[in-house]
């Protein structure tokens, strides 16, 4: 089940003669690689419904919080493995509590991920600035489940502030994992609600993905920043 | 053809290459401090100053006060050196160290072409690394190292027999016994040499004379003395008291950056690998390999990872020299992956990994890779190698359950048991009445050694707190980790 806040629409932008270049190009790659599907360069899919969302996937170049039971955030994780091993492409985990597991997931795609453990909440976020600033890899994910409210509440707001301004000259997915909603300037937001029991450990994963309850709440880039909630 | 390039002034050359600051001024090279020889090369300042080579050291001081005496440094000769031979192999493969500051160049198959134009181009080529230079071609090795000894700056031999025979015998250098009697006889220049009758030359001044009379023919091509180019690229400094700050220390890194990735280019090479070693002050060296993710030979780049590894570096000591070491390897020309997505800027992703590891410390940051064993939470951190990773990543899809979050070091915890299952679990991190567990999962290994290990997971849904893992290893049950805690 996904619920959906508020999803405005990009005004299209002009086509101009570098533009047609390019539309032209994709056509040519087109026909010449069929196999190979053409995305829309604004949002990374997950392949997921889940957490794509009416946009189609985690906008690029905007911060998305992840909010929800301490189970969500691994899940996530599992989905972001799939994610690299797809589109050949690198990320970032910052693990802030220093609880990810690799054993749990498959050493193949752990290969595409750059796995930086933090003593405290201060380092976890000195890391993600790094990383940010670097450019280099198209996801960074910011775990912060794992750290006590206590830590997180040291965590000053104007931090999201600067790394929304950061990730914006980027085209890098940011997404921080918390145990709560604590971003108020985050682009989207995805709130899991699901509460797991003792049956999910005999499930395969992609059935519990398939599973998951999700809420997603989005800020528009026009409009003020209110939250609004709507049914899907 | 052959050229022979030739470094007036050598020894005074390899002193002034990195010593900026001397340009200009009056310099004397001796031979060492200790050995109060004479004056070996001197610049054209000192010479305006009425100092001359062989003059003692307290007489040109005597004449020129503010001349800089310098000893010779044989490390930095061995550099000049080194950068000569460079650039010869850039001409062709077939070089001959000759002497010092001095090698000779096969150009034999090489296209007939305006050999002063290109003799130019190659003086410029040492220009750009601070050498001044000379060079003759000529049709034979002898004639051609003749020739580079007159250029100036290139000297192009076409027609050796008129080219020789103003030559003053001297520039040959035979014995002093050998110039005299010749000197006696009146022959003073080449040509008046190659008239004599040589046996009868030979019979009465022997070998030497005719070795003498066959360079002075230049009819005979010798074979050279090959050398090979280098595997490594080196350049060494030493400072005259030990540095303290960072500041000067980056600006003579700097100044050595330089030299280096100017000698790469000229060789048409990229460096894949870079050694700073910093001498220290109590004899004791520090040396930091530096693996350049995507080899380059630009200065911006390699000059930036030195900066942000020195910047988090302490020395118990302070240095007193630096040598910066260069391994080559072709320019990679591979074709971009036109469907990947590889790392934009490897460089800057290497400087990026090297703040990170100085912020969370070495062992905290790059990939994590599963043990070859059972053990649970055995893995060990790879250094990340974005730009060389290659081909598919498979994803297992058949994982199973929830993945775990682990409490590091496990939570030591007290658990109750009824028929063998546990009932209640009492620890820092949960406490509660065990409402469904899953186990026992019973896992063990090493047992071929002292490190033999045999342990039992159980996995618990603890009531109004979420599903947890508890583990027995030697009859000690601990809290491993968390999947779910349920909503907060």
């Amino acid at each position: 089940m996904i619920n959906v806040v508020d999803f405005p629409v990009p005004a299209a932008a002009p086509v101009g003669v570098k533009g047609a270049r390019l539309v032209g190009l994709r056509s040519l790659l087109a026909e010449k690689f069929p196999a190979v599907e053409t995305k829309e360069s604004g949002v990374l899919p997950t392949g997921h419904a889940a957490f794509d969302g009416p946009e189609g996937g985690l906008r690029r170049g905007r911060l998305t919080e992840i909010t929800g039971s301490l189970g969500a955030g691994p899940l996530f994780l599992e989905l972001l493995l799939t994610i690299l091993a797809r589109e050949k492409c690198f990320a970032a985990l910052i693990d802030g509590g220093h609880s990810f597991s690799p054993e749990d997931y498959s050493p193949d795609a752990l290969a595409r991920l750059l796995w930086v453990f933090c003593r405290e909440a201060g380092q976890a976020i000195k890391s993600a600035d790094l990383l940010l600033r670097d450019g280099n890899l198209a996801l960074v994910v910011l775990d912060l489940q794992w750290l006590a409210p206590r830590d997180l509440q040291r965590i000053p707001a104007s931090t999201w502030h600067r790394f929304q301004r950061v990730v914006e000259k980027t085209d890098a997915v940011f997404a921080v994992i918390s145990p709560r909603p604590m971003i108020e300037g985050a682009a989207v937001r995805i709130a899991v609600r699901n509460q797991w029991d003792l049956r999910a450990m005999r499930c395969c994963r992609s059935k519990l993905m398939s599973e998951l309850e999700v809420q997603i709440f989005s800020r528009t880039t026009q409009a003020p920043p209110v939250w609004s909630r709507r049914s899907a | 053809m052959f050229a022979a390039i030739h470094l007036p002034d050598f020894h005074l050359q390899a002193v002034l290459r990195l010593r900026e600051e001397l340009r200009g001024k009056p310099v004397a090279i001796i031979h060492s401090a200790e050995s109060g020889g004479g004056i070996l090369e001197i610049t054209p300042e000192a010479r305006a100053a009425g100092v001359t080579e062989g003059m003692p050291d307290v007489q040109a001081l005597a004449r020129c006060p503010a001349l800089e005496i310098r000893s010779r440094q044989p490390v930095q000769e061995q550099a000049v050196a080194a950068i000569l031979l460079e650039v010869a192999h850039s001409i062709s493969p077939l070089v001959e160290a000759t002497e010092e500051g001095v090698c000779t160049v096969d150009l034999r198959g090489v296209r007939n072409r305006d050999w002063s134009d290109w003799g130019n181009e190659i003086i410029t080529r040492l220009a750009r690394v601070s050498l001044v230079s000379r060079m003759g071609v000529a049709p034979n090795p002898d004639l051609a190292w003749l020739a580079a000894w007159r250029a100036n700056p290139v000297l192009v031999v076409q027609q050796p027999e008129l080219f020789l025979r103003d030559l003053p015998i001297a520039t040959m250098r035979p014995s002093r016994a050998l110039l005299t009697i010749l000197e006696g006889w009146g022959i003073e220049t080449l040509g008046q040499l190659t008239k004599l009758p040589s046996a009868d030359l030979i019979s009465r001044l022997g070998i030497e004379a005719s070795q003498l009379c066959e360079r002075a023919a230049a009819r005979k091509i010798r074979p050279l003395r090959l050398v090979q180019l280098a595997e490594e690229f080196s350049e060494f400094l030493e400072f005259e008291c030990g540095i303290e700050t960072l500041e000067p220390l980056l600006f003579v890194l700097r100044r050595l950056l330089d030299q280096l990735t100017r000698r790469l280019d000229g060789v048409h090479r990229v460096a894949a690998r870079m050694i700073l070693q910093l001498a220290l002050e109590n004899r004791s060296d520090y040396e930091r390999d530096f693996i350049i993710p995507a080899p380059t030979c630009e200065t911006e780049v390699l000059f930036r990872i030195l900066d942000t590894h020195l910047e988090d570096l302490h020395l118990e000591q302070r240095p007193v020299g630096v040598r910066l070491t260069m391994e080559p390897i072709r320019a990679d020309h591979n074709q971009l992956r036109l469907f990947e997505n590889p790392l934009r800027d490897p460089n800057r992703f290497g400087e990026t990994m090297a703040r990170l590891i100085a912020l969370v410390g070495p062992g905290h940051a790059g990939i994590g890779c599963p043990e070859d064993t059972h053990h649970p939470d055995s893995f060990r951190i790879q250094e990340p190698c974005f730009h060389e990773l290659r081909g598919e990543t498979t994803v297992a899809v058949c994982a199973v359950g929830l993945p775990l979050r682990r409490y590091r070091p496990p939570v030591a915890a007290n658990i109750r048991q009824r028929d063998r299952s546990p009932e209640f679990v009492s620890s820092a991190v949960v406490n509660g009445p065990i409402l469904d567990a899953l186990g026992p999962y019973r896992s063990g290994g090493d047992w071929w050694d002292e490190k033999i290990w045999q342990r039992e997971e159980w996995d618990v849904e603890v009531a109004r707190a979420g599903l947890y893992r508890i583990c027995r290893q030697e009859n000690e049950w601990s809290v491993e980790g968390c999947y779910d805690t349920g909503l907060c």
